[in-house]
């Protein structure tokens, strides 16, 4: 019996010992302002490479070099991370206490939730008010309590559709102006089985990206959005509800690539360059090379989602920024917030335009170096978009209600009622696992 | 079991007496030791964690949050009917090893080709089957080729058979073991038994369900057991590569592992991943539990004690 006892003691004893080791290692300093450091250092940036910004790890691979020449005691070292990936692999560093110093994040929630968790330090503590003033969509997206998590790196106009005039024309079409015309044009062009819109949902992001420019028709503001998260409403009242019905009109219309449920969503944009669908979503800074691919200006025209409401945001392109922040155990995050702010350099900004034809997220970005029209207006709707409304859901809200229920309606196996229904359950069930997501949002929306 | 004792020493001018059982406990408390200090921290934290909330004691709220997940349910749900591949999987397993048995040219050749899918890694199996199961993937355009198109399916998109269409690629990749393994114990067995039912006028059916299947039943329960742990706590690497991490389309491929690496990675939520962590590491000790019992019962039976 004694042995036992002692076992479990000794057992307990080395369990706490092992506890307090991996606590005292997620303590790290707060401390703030320091002067620059002169000893050698490593930095270490963990994004999410250039899947929507081809042209994305060039800029950086210079950006890293041209700063190590001007502080040559600063290495830079990057991490690449999947789609899949990269929240958590985030959350892994998080846990651990250790990993990268700057973290690339999505804008929005995706930023926010690592503020709220004390993963990263406000970037607001380390850049002026007037500096972080010129990045596009801090305020809205990355700002909490007066104080600003991330900043902004590269704007992502959500989401163009692009369109293809040669498909359109060789049918006798043109170029839809609304809802209804769309629905008319996925008639005649399904008839003659050619895919009106390619998309893949198997992946799931594509079903956040629907929900955003059909979603956000029918709500006045994003607050509304964060409402019915805190349950001051429901998603399924019909400002929140009503997406899904068009969601599934555009099913019954055949708007889509019949496989779309087992194909990715990059899998399936590229049926537009190949001339096999007449239009495409995509991730706004790679929409000007889309466009380029099937003929550029001529033959492509970038838009808006066609307005199914008469909502302030119905028509209108939204804007989200990708970010960078600066994580909680960095050593040097002065050092981090310094290197951040010489990414928005007048040169590095028109070096990221010149390397990824896409927009930096900074607003002395000088737009008379865009020749293309259709790109200078995608840009200039970004800067001007509305709120991207993906990115003020809870992510997990996203993926368990959105992508899950895009999948369904795409597939028929669900009522767009049904869908609406799962997504408040699936919102009620979530505010009672994250005690805390009320508060955050809350705040949040102050 | 017999019980056994031995003088091992003296005190006090007695010998020292140590049973069996104890003596078995001094051989394998070396590797007791290494099994608690690897697994007994991540235990004790996975239990502390399924009770605690943001550092606090919740008691079983953890527990109830989860088993009243509709999600959990169903992941747990689609486990389970992943346990019916279990049978089919033995039984092709052991066609294969008897149908090998009985190849008397180019043995080695075919097992190998039977064993190659299990070496495989399985996110490279689960990429290869996501492109074949496509809509318009190698499958159905095969299937369209020989006119029997009607047949062909979303495979992986169509929410009614997504599951069962990841069922086959693990069966596909599992089965392979399963024959080696059996291949293996049937090579052992004396041939003499083999000849004689032969003579006896047994045909190949005959010889192998009465003859072959009763003496390697050990194995054929060992098998059984491996696939159905790795049913219930082992299948998340199909289902993360081929759905993309999702367990879709919607929830239909959602199995309790993935619900966890959800629940702690993605969603932040790893009290609530630890609490389903806990029952799936019940379940599973069930399973290996039941496995010694049938395991004792079956050596028992086969040394008639």
């Amino acid at each position: 019996m004694n042995s036992r006892k002692n076992f479990i003691i000794g057992t307990a004893v080395l369990a706490l010992l092992l506890t307090a080791c991996s606590s005292s290692s997620k303590d790290v300093s707060t401390a703030k302002k320091i002067t620059f450091p002169t000893e050698d250092l490593t930095l270490n940036i963990s994004w999410w490479g250039e899947q929507e910004a081809p042209g994305a790890t060039k800029w950086l691979e210079e950006t890293m070099a041209l700063y190590h020449k001007e502080h040559p005691n600063v290495t830079m070292k990057q991490v690449l991370q999947t789609t899949e990936g990269l929240v958590p692999a985030f959350e892994a560093a998080a846990a651990a206490g250790a990993g990268p110093d700057i973290q690339y994040f999505w804008g929005g929630i995706y930023a926010q939730q690592p503020g709220w968790d004390g993963h990263i330090a406000p970037i607001s503590d380390y850049l002026d008010a007037e500096e972080l003033s010129h990045y596009i969509n801090a305020g809205v997206e990355e700002g909490y309590q007066g104080k600003i998590w991330t900043a902004p790196w590269y704007v992502n106009p959500s989401f163009p559709l692009l369109v293809r005039k040669d498909i359109l024309e060789k049918n006798g079409l043109t170029t839809p102006a609304n809802w209804d015309e769309l629905m008319k044009v996925c008639d005649v062009l399904s008839k003659k089985k050619i895919t009106t819109i390619a998309g893949g949902v198997k992946d799931g992001w594509f079903g956040g990206w629907i929900y955003s420019i059909l979603g956000g028709q029918s709500v006045q503001s994003q607050k509304d959005v964060i409402n019915a998260v805190v349950g001051n409403t429901s998603f399924t009242d019909p400002e929140h509800a009503g997406w899904w019905v068009k969601l599934a009109e555009s099913k019954t219309h055949k708007c889509w690539n019949d496989d779309i449920n087992s194909l990715e969503l990059y899998q399936a944009q590229q049926r537009f360059v190949d001339g096999k669908a007449a239009m495409t979503i995509t991730a706004g800074p790679d929409a000007p090379n889309f466009a380029k691919k099937a003929g550029g200006d001529s033959n492509v025209t970038i838009m808006a989602m066609p307005a199914w409401s008469d909502g302030p945001m119905a028509g209108k392109m939204g804007t989200t920024s990708q970010t960078l922040g600066i994580t909680k155990w960095s050593k040097y995050p002065q050092v981090a917030a310094d290197f951040i702010k010489f990414g928005h350099t007048a040169e590095r900004l028109n070096a990221w335009y010149k390397l990824t034809g896409s927009m930096p997220a900074d607003d002395r970005f000088d737009l008379t170096q865009v020749e293309s029209q259709s790109t200078k207006a995608l840009f200039e709707s970004a800067i001007s978009g509305a709120p991207y409304l993906e990115n003020f859901i809870p992510a997990q809200l996203d993926a368990e209600a959105v992508f899950k229920n895009v999948q369904l309606i795409l597939k028929g196996s669900v009522t767009p009622e049904a869908a609406a229904a799962d997504m408040q359950a699936q919102m009620e069930r979530l505010r009672k696992t994250d005690r805390k997501l009320v508060d955050n949002f809350t705040a949040w929306s102050k | 079991m017999l019980k056994q004792a031995s003088t091992v020493g003296a005190r006090n001018g007695r010998p020292r007496t140590i049973s069996a059982g104890q003596q078995a406990l001094k051989w394998i408390s070396p590797a007791g030791i290494v099994l608690i200090f690897v697994f007994g921290y991540s235990l004790i934290s996975l239990f502390t964690q399924s009770f605690r909330y943001d550092g606090k004691w919740v008691a079983f709220e953890n527990f109830t949050l989860v088993l009243t997940d509709p999600l959990f349910q169903t992941a747990l749900k689609h486990n389970f009917y992943l346990l019916f591949t279990v049978p089919v999987m033995v039984f092709l397993a052991f066609l294969l090893a008897v149908t090998l048995f009985e190849t008397r040219r180019g043995m080695s050749f075919y097992r190998a080709a039977v064993f190659l899918p299990y070496v495989l890694p399985i996110p490279v199996v689960a990429v290869v089957f996501g492109q074949i199961y496509q809509l318009r993937g190698a499958l159905n355009i095969f299937l369209t080729a020989i006119g029997l198109d009607g047949f062909a399916q979303d495979w992986l998109g169509e929410p009614k058979i997504a599951l069962g269409t990841m069922a086959s690629v693990i069966l596909w990749k599992e089965v392979g073991f399963g024959v080696i393994l059996l291949l293996a114990h049937i090579i052992s067995l004396p041939s003499e038994v083999f000849e004689a039912s032969r003579i006896d006028g047994a045909g190949f059916f005959r010889v192998h369900w009465s003859i072959t299947r009763p003496q390697i039943m050990n194995t054929i329960v060992f098998f059984s057991v491996i696939e159905a742990i790795t049913m219930v706590s082992w299948v998340f690497n199909y289902v993360y590569v081929m759905s993309n991490g999702l367990g879709g389309p919607g929830d239909s491929t959602l199995v309790s592992e993935l619900y966890i690496y959800r629940s702690a990675f993605s969603n932040k939520a790893p009290e609530l991943a630890a609490a389903a962590a806990v029952c799936l590491f019940l379940c599973t000790l069930l399973l290996v539990v039941a496995f010694f019992r049938i395991q004792r019962r079956s050596i028992s039976g086969t040394f008639g004690r």
